[in-house]
């Protein structure tokens, strides 16, 4: 698989800043409460805090699925808080998402559902089929190119979501929960993923509850909790004051 | 390796054959409508040229006694007539012309003095210009009691009225249906849309713009409308061939003749056109205000 890196001016500065954002669904409690912080090209972080504390819905701000109720959210420089909808997909295009429930089309094959950033993205056929069925082999999906969800395992349907996640080469990844259904042995190989993808300058953040899993890696954590957002740096790093340009330490690995 | 046409699959709807044969349907009463309309408004020309060139009035016999008499009465009428818009010439026609007529059949000197002979005023009409026949019979007939204009001229006069209002009907009917496709497709396109949210729901958080989801939906509207529409069509050629055929052996005065070689009936081939472009509108519309409810 090769992701080349393109290193020359940066295209934007910051990749997300939260601005004393807040967050409440109709007439329900406010899921954030006051949410601050800043993640610059490159960064790795984990999001974790316990059940219900509203990680789902800090993504689902990240990758546009959801307008905020108060606070301004700034995206690759541009605050879309304030930008007009047509400009929503082009910025939508940057972030890839890997959803806790994979969302794969079931009346697809996996090669088309990988294909569908690229479809959407107006990719050439011939440029699709390339890529993806090289994707697909590196994910060690090569075999089942053809095959719909629904005869997938789990393991190999997440692979599928990752796989979709990143065809587009996206500037932001965003993981809810990528390593719910698998053992910790594949969510390492899982993180190695992701780590290839940081390494040639991808943001990356990994929703979990997992504690082993952040405890095995030294990454630094967005930690939500009670509706407030707290930034950790792993124990040997030099703590920073909400942002963090952390590079993942591989030794867990 | 192969990659599906589109993510949504619409082809596979249930309610696409339905919605091919509502289409189908309305196709086939807009083109008898059509047909219908055209037909008549050929008939109404034909009638309208007839209307144009010249009327009789009539007024009651009088026999030779009384035609110095009935000299003022035809004055009036003649002068009546030329007041009338419309009205190029009105010349009564001599009492020994009438007679020469009548002698064709009576034989020459065998028309008694006593016999009553209508006098005939014969009008000549400007070109272009109709009359309202039933307004002047009227005002005739209160200047000279018995005064009348012939028959046939008054009765194609109503024809031609009748004939309007048949072609507005159509009007109408082509209008409804037009109507009708529009909540059909309006509410075909809202199914395939909540059928498939979690599809388009996935596309638009991936970045699909509007127009990228809109278009799996024109397209497949499209394509059912023109499949039904030509359908449609094919039935209505069919009705309308059988009822020519019917009609030919019907040999009245100015009866309207149905034939699908009148170059205005090119105008039907339009329809399975106007249905899907009738389609692609509404579903683009449809799909652009589901679309707004999301983020």
């Amino acid at each position: 698989m090769r992701f080349c890196a393109t290193r020359g001016a940066p295209e934007f500065v910051l990749v997300v800043r939260f601005e004393h954002v807040g967050l409440r669904y109709e007439n329900g409690p406010n899921v954030l409460d006051d949410v601050s912080f800043t993640l610059e090209p490159g960064s790795f972080h984990f999001l974790t805090g316990p059940s219900g504390a509203g990680k789902t819905s800090l993504l689902k701000l990240m990758y546009l699925a959801q307008r905020p109720t108060k606070g301004r959210i700034v995206m690759f420089d541009r605050d879309v808080t304030a930008a007009k909808r047509r400009d929503l997909p082009g910025l939508r295009r940057r972030i890839g998402v890997v959803f806790q429930d994979f969302r794969l089309l079931n009346h697809l094959t996996a090669l088309e559902n990988v294909a569908l950033p690229l479809r959407i993205a107006g990719a050439k056929r011939r440029q699709i089929e390339a890529h993806v069925s090289e994707l697909l082999a590196w994910v060690g999906l090569s075999g089942q190119l053809e095959a719909k969800p629904p005869t997938l395992s789990d393991g190999e349907k997440q692979r599928v979501a990752i796989a979709r996640a990143v065809i587009g080469r996206p500037r932001l990844l965003l993981a809810d929960e990528p390593t719910g259904n698998i053992d910790l042995d594949q969510g390492l190989r899982v993180l190695r993923l992701f780590e290839e993808l940081n390494k040639i300058g991808t943001t990356v953040v990994i929703a979990t509850h997992d504690r082993s899993l952040v405890s095995t890696i030294r990454l630094p954590e967005l930690r939500l909790a009670e509706g407030r957002l707290t930034v950790h740096q792993p124990a040997r790093a030099q703590p920073t004051e909400g942002s963090t340009r952390a590079v993942p330490s591989r030794g867990g690995l | 390796m192969s990659l599906a046409r589109s993510e949504l699959q619409l082809h596979r709807d249930p309610t696409r054959r339905m919605v091919g044969f509502l289409i189908g349907a309305m196709v086939y009463l807009a083109a008898l409508a059509v047909t219908g309309g055209l037909m008549v408004g050929t008939t109404i020309n034909r009638w309208s040229d007839d209307l144009r060139g010249n009327l009789t009035v009539q007024l009651p016999g009088v026999t030779a006694a009384g035609a110095a008499e009935a000299t003022g009465r035809i004055d009036t009428v003649v002068s009546t007539l030329l007041e009338t818009q419309g009205v190029a010439g009105a010349r009564a026609l001599p009492r020994r012309e009438l007679l020469s007529l009548l002698e064709r059949w009576l034989g020459r000197g065998n028309i008694p003095d006593d016999l009553p002979i209508p006098a005939l005023i014969d009008v000549t009409l400007e070109p272009g210009v109709r009359i309202d026949l039933d307004d002047l019979q009227r005002r005739l007939a209160r200047e000279v009691p018995g005064a009348r204009i012939s028959d046939n001229g008054i009765v194609l006069d109503r024809l031609v009225r009748l004939a309007h209002s048949v072609q507005a009907a159509a009007l109408a009917i082509v209008l409804l249906v037009g109507l009708a496709a529009v909540a059909i497709i309006t509410f075909v396109t809202r199914a395939g849309l909540a059928m498939h949210h979690e599809t388009i729901e996935l596309l638009h958080l991936i970045g699909a713009r509007n127009n990228y989801i809109a278009r799996q939906f024109v397209r497949h509207v499209v394509g059912v409308a023109l499949v039904g529409g030509i359908l449609g069509l094919l039935a209505a050629a069919g009705t309308i061939l059988g009822l020519a055929r019917v009609a030919a052996d019907i040999d009245v005065f100015r009866w309207p003749t149905i034939s699908l070689a009148d170059p205005q009936l090119v105008a039907l081939l339009t329809l399975p056109l106007v249905a899907a472009v009738i389609a692609m509108v509404t579903a683009r519309l449809t799909v652009a205000g589901a679309l707004r409810r999301l983020p």
